[in-house]
């Protein structure tokens, strides 16, 4: 009997060692990984009642904010503008976790980052709630031009600084208001989120980082980048010529009729000849500059500083053909706003970056986020022949509710998709200058007229930039 | 005063301090709402076990010195984690263990000797039995947190359990008449029964109440703890390979029988592989993980623990703050207590001084360890999600009064084991017989 006594002793011991050794890959092997998950929410939700640093924009409007309260908890979080910076702010709550930079940047606001904690000698002996406070690099006046523009529309807008990355407004419907979320009566809030998560139209989605939409004919400019780095349009812009109207002699040098010919192409969105131009160039050629746009990154594009969230790596389509124009192949708004920035900025492409700097509690700078240069996409030639292009092609369509003496602008729109109910448009204005990038995605395509699709969304791009480049202090984000 | 009640005496003390020091530990943090408040409460446990002491040396003072005060360990840690993290239920708690203390109170005082549980053996059978098979059948588990069986207040009172501490009894009766039968038939006392078809009785019963749980309780859990505890018994008593083998094929055909058939069972297979896709009920797997990765090495520190954030923390996922708070090396400790429980038990199975005594052991020493091999099982995504209190530790009224009357028993048993000081306690002695003779 003892013998078998120790069979089962051992059996047991076995099993006890599984448990210890799992304990042990949890706690310690894979520590690491669990807590960068994308949906571990342990540390923002620890903080949810903590002294927590202020949100603010880069012209000093506090957008997030901490207020004594009585009460079993002494502090509650607060979003003074409620709905509208709900997916930049995202939320913090006590049983759901949190979103946006109050997650990403929850090290900073709550003061358990280093930086913040120690903020003068005097830290290391005494303990003291420590907050920091984030700036944003989105101006308050951009965001307010952008709720009116975008006013009753599902979509989203990203407004960039093309010279430095820096994003200045971002809208993404339909969206929420984080302070139910934040609220103490948690039955409430944990009854709202359900709600939210639920809802068939993602209102907690943020549409502008990480909901991904069919580029169509806004690849084009990847494909024709592609075209003129093979030297390829000179060939085509004969055949093209031919094809079309005799009225213009081709003397001209290979560069200036490539610019014609982009121009036409662009302009008559002429689905074929795209087609034929990708081919020519091939998979691994248009593969090779998306991925300098930031489109098929092997990591995706984020914002500097939020490594959490779910975006899905854009893959081109296996044929050439279909890849030129932009099949199958789709991006989020910051996406094409990136390509378009790089684009103006004379094709460097800098990250972009929605926080600013990190404030300690007497106002001085602790961390700066500084422009970052990614890399060189294209050549300044490049660069400057796709905004000739993008340029000519905005006259011809002339877009709507641009005034004589109003700002000029290069940009492009997408519509007639063939899957997805949604359309594009993105512009850079102005051409000569550019200061700001403006993309503006609208979904429920199937709403418009098809034939007024293009005007509307136009309308709203053009307001939008007119708007942003006459606020008296459009030169605060390059500062 | 018997040496081992001076074991006992001192380790109780020690547990209380442990208790102590934990909970204030978790006041100092400032965030805390508990306090003073938390003393008279303490005391409450601390009186229960010296209550419990001063009973073990009136009635069996050669009783083990150790089962008691590991017990007591366990649910003072459990009580310095439900304080802090549901500080509504420290009275619950208190009463709780006060029920508990006088179940284990009127088996000490009450049960003369095992021979009167043995006699109940075939009734407690019956009741095992029904408790076992009766709450599937009234689908009285709503959630997959629950134990089937019924609730008093929020204590939900897992009724299954009960029922397999009454079919242990019930078991090592059998098992020990069998035992004694075949003894006889060795010697040619009786007549031997050729093609003897009863030793596949308790392997068949064993597989039905199995695959019972598995298919109508969608619990791997218990069918876990209902498999190792009568294998276990049923080797120790009468165990052939070949049968073994058998047994566990069957159990592992009735699994994916379940597993590919019963569709709730089929979810939480798919939760337990993948719980992310489902946050229903994947939540409290994932946020298990985060929450003991967020522990680390060393732990939090006892208040500095993400707390009710993980469901069902203070009762079948307990192990999670705790080895949070603790960490590594404080849920490495904690296993060990539970591992040096399991092997007190094998010491007394081993020496226990007739068969019904050792057999019982066993299995209530298989019990308990199964029941908190399967409860952290599932917190460390071992098991598919379920339901299981962790013996002594959780905030489980029901689950604490079935660990201490089982205790309680193993107690009884070891009173009539001879006490052996260990040989290296033997050695000064040697010493010393060899100076005094000049």
């Amino acid at each position: 009997m003892s013998k078998r006594l120790i069979h089962v002793g051992v059996v047991f011991l076995a099993l006890y060692g599984l448990l210890f050794f799992r304990l042990e890959w949890i706690q310690i092997f894979s520590a690491e990984k669990l807590q960068n998950h994308t949906d571990n929410t342990r540390q923002v939700t620890m903080a949810f009642d903590q002294p927590r640093g202020e949100i603010r924009t880069a012209d000093g409007e506090v957008i997030a904010q901490t207020v004594a309260v009585s009460g079993s908890r002494e502090r509650l979080r607060q979003y003074p503008y409620g709905s509208m910076y709900s997916h930049l702010t995202g939320f913090i709550s006590a049983v759901n976790g949190g979103s946006g930079i109050e997650r990403n940047f929850n090290n900073f606001l709550s003061g358990s980052d280093l930086s913040v904690r120690i903020q003068d000698n005097r830290d290391f002996f005494i303990d003291r709630a420590r907050t920091g406070q984030v700036e944003l690099s989105i101006r308050h006046d951009v965001q307010l031009v952008t709720r009116a523009a975008m006013a009753g529309q599902n979509g989203a807008a990203v407004i960039i600084e093309p010279s430095s990355g820096a994003v200045l407004g971002m809208w993404s419907a339909p969206n929420f208001d984080p302070n139910y979320l934040s609220s103490h009566d948690l039955a409430a809030a944990a009854a709202d989120f359900i709600t939210l998560r639920s809802s068939t139209d993602q209102p907690l989605q943020n549409r502008a980082e990480f909901l991904t939409h069919e580029l169509g004919p806004l690849f084009t400019l990847v494909t024709a980048t592609a075209a003129i780095e093979a030297d390829l349009l000179a060939t085509e812009a004969k055949h093209e010529l031919s094809e079309g109207s005799n009225t213009k002699a081709t003397s001209e040098t290979a560069i200036s009729s490539c610019i014609q010919t982009l121009s036409i192409l662009l302009t008559k969105q002429c689905t074929n000849q795209w087609k034929a131009l990708g081919e020519q160039i091939g998979q691994s050629d248009l593969s090779s500059v998306a991925k300098r746009f930031g489109l098929t990154d092997v990591d995706p594009l984020r914002l500097e500083g939020s490594p959490i969230g779910n975006l899905s790596r854009g893959a081109l389509d296996s044929s050439p053909a279909a890849a030129a124009i932009g099949e199958n192949f789709a991006a989020s708004p910051l996406q094409v706003a990136h390509l378009f920035a790089t684009i103006a900025n004379n094709g460097t492409r800098m990250q972009p970056q929605v926080v600013r700097r990190i404030l300690a509690h007497n106002g001085d700078s602790i961390k700066e986020f500084a422009p970052k240069a990614l890399e060189q996409s294209v050549s300044k030639e490049t660069a400057a022949i796709l905004m000739d292009a993008l340029a000519e092609k905005t006259r011809q369509d002339s877009w709507p509710n641009l005034q004589e003496n109003g700002p000029s602008i290069a940009g492009l729109t997408a519509s007639r998709l063939a899957t997805g109910d949604h359309i594009w448009s993105a512009a850079i204005a102005p051409v000569t200058q550019p200061e700001v990038v403006v993309v503006v995605l609208l979904e429920g395509d199937d709403q418009f007229n098809r034939d007024t699709a293009d005007a509307t969304i136009s309308a709203i791009t053009g307001r939008i930039i007119e708007a942003v480049l006459r606020l008296p202090s459009s030169n605060v984000g390059s500062s | 005063m018997h040496k081992q009640r001076v074991i006992e005496l001192t380790l109780l003390l020690l547990a209380i301090a442990i208790t102590s020091a934990t909970a204030a530990i978790a006041a100092l943090d400032d965030q805390s709402e508990i306090g003073w408040i938390a003393l008279p409460y303490i005391a409450g446990l601390a009186l229960l076990w010296f209550a419990s002491h001063l009973a073990l040396r009136r009635r069996m003072p050669t009783a083990n010195g150790l089962l008691l005060p590991v017990a007591a360990l366990l649910q003072g840690l459990g009580f310095a984690f439900v304080l802090r993290i549901d500080s509504g239920a420290t009275t619950k708690h208190l009463i709780w263990s006060a029920i508990a203390t006088g179940a284990f109170l009127s088996v000490v005082i009450g049960v003369r000797s095992l021979k009167v549980v043995r006699r109940a053996g075939k009734l407690l059978g019956i009741l095992g039995a029904i408790a076992v098979l009766l709450p599937p059948i009234f689908h009285t588990s709503t959630s997959y947190f629950i134990p089937s069986g019924f609730r008093i207040q929020s204590v939900y009172v897992d009724l299954q359990k009960i029922g397999i501490f009454c079919l242990i009894i019930f078991f090592a009766d059998w098992l020990a008449s069998y035992r004694l039968r075949n003894t006889a038939e060795h010697f040619g006392e009786v007549d031997r029964i050729e093609g003897d078809p009863s030793r596949f009785a308790p392997l068949i019963g064993g597989w039905l109440i199995a695959s019972f749980l598995l298919i109508f309780n969608f619990d791997t859990g218990s069918a876990f703890i209902v498999c190792s505890v009568f294998l276990a018994m049923w080797w120790v008593a009468v165990g052939r390979a070949v049968d073994l083998l058998g047994y566990l094929i069957a159990v592992a055909l009735s699994t994916l029988v379940a597993v590919t058939t019963v569709p709730e069972m089929h979810t939480r297979f798919q939760t337990w592989l993948n719980p992310g896709a489902n946050p229903e009920w994947g939540d409290s797997i994932t946020r298990s993980s985060f929450a003991l990765a967020g522990g680390g090495l060393t732990g939090t520190g006892p208040g500095g623990g993400s707390g009710n954030w993980v469901p069902d923390v203070v009762d079948n996922l307990i192990f999670v703050p705790l080895a949070e708070e603790l960490g590594f090396i404080g849920g490495t400790a904690i296993l060990s207590t539970f591992v040096l429980l399991l092997g007190v038990g094998f010491r007394l199975a081993n020496g226990a001084s007739n068969e019904f005594d050792s057999i019982v052991t066993i299995g209530m020493t298989i019990f308990l360890a199964s029941q908190t091999w399967s409860s952290i099982a599932v917190a460390l995504q071992l098991l598919p999600p379920a339901g299981h209190s962790l013996p002594f530790i959780s905030l489980n009224g029901a689950a604490l009064v079935v660990g201490y009357t089982g205790l309680a028993l193993l107690l009884k048993i070891s009173e009539g084991i001879p006490f052996v000081p260990d040989k290296t306690q033997l050695l000064p002695q040697i010493r010393l017989s060899n100076r005094s003779p000049s």
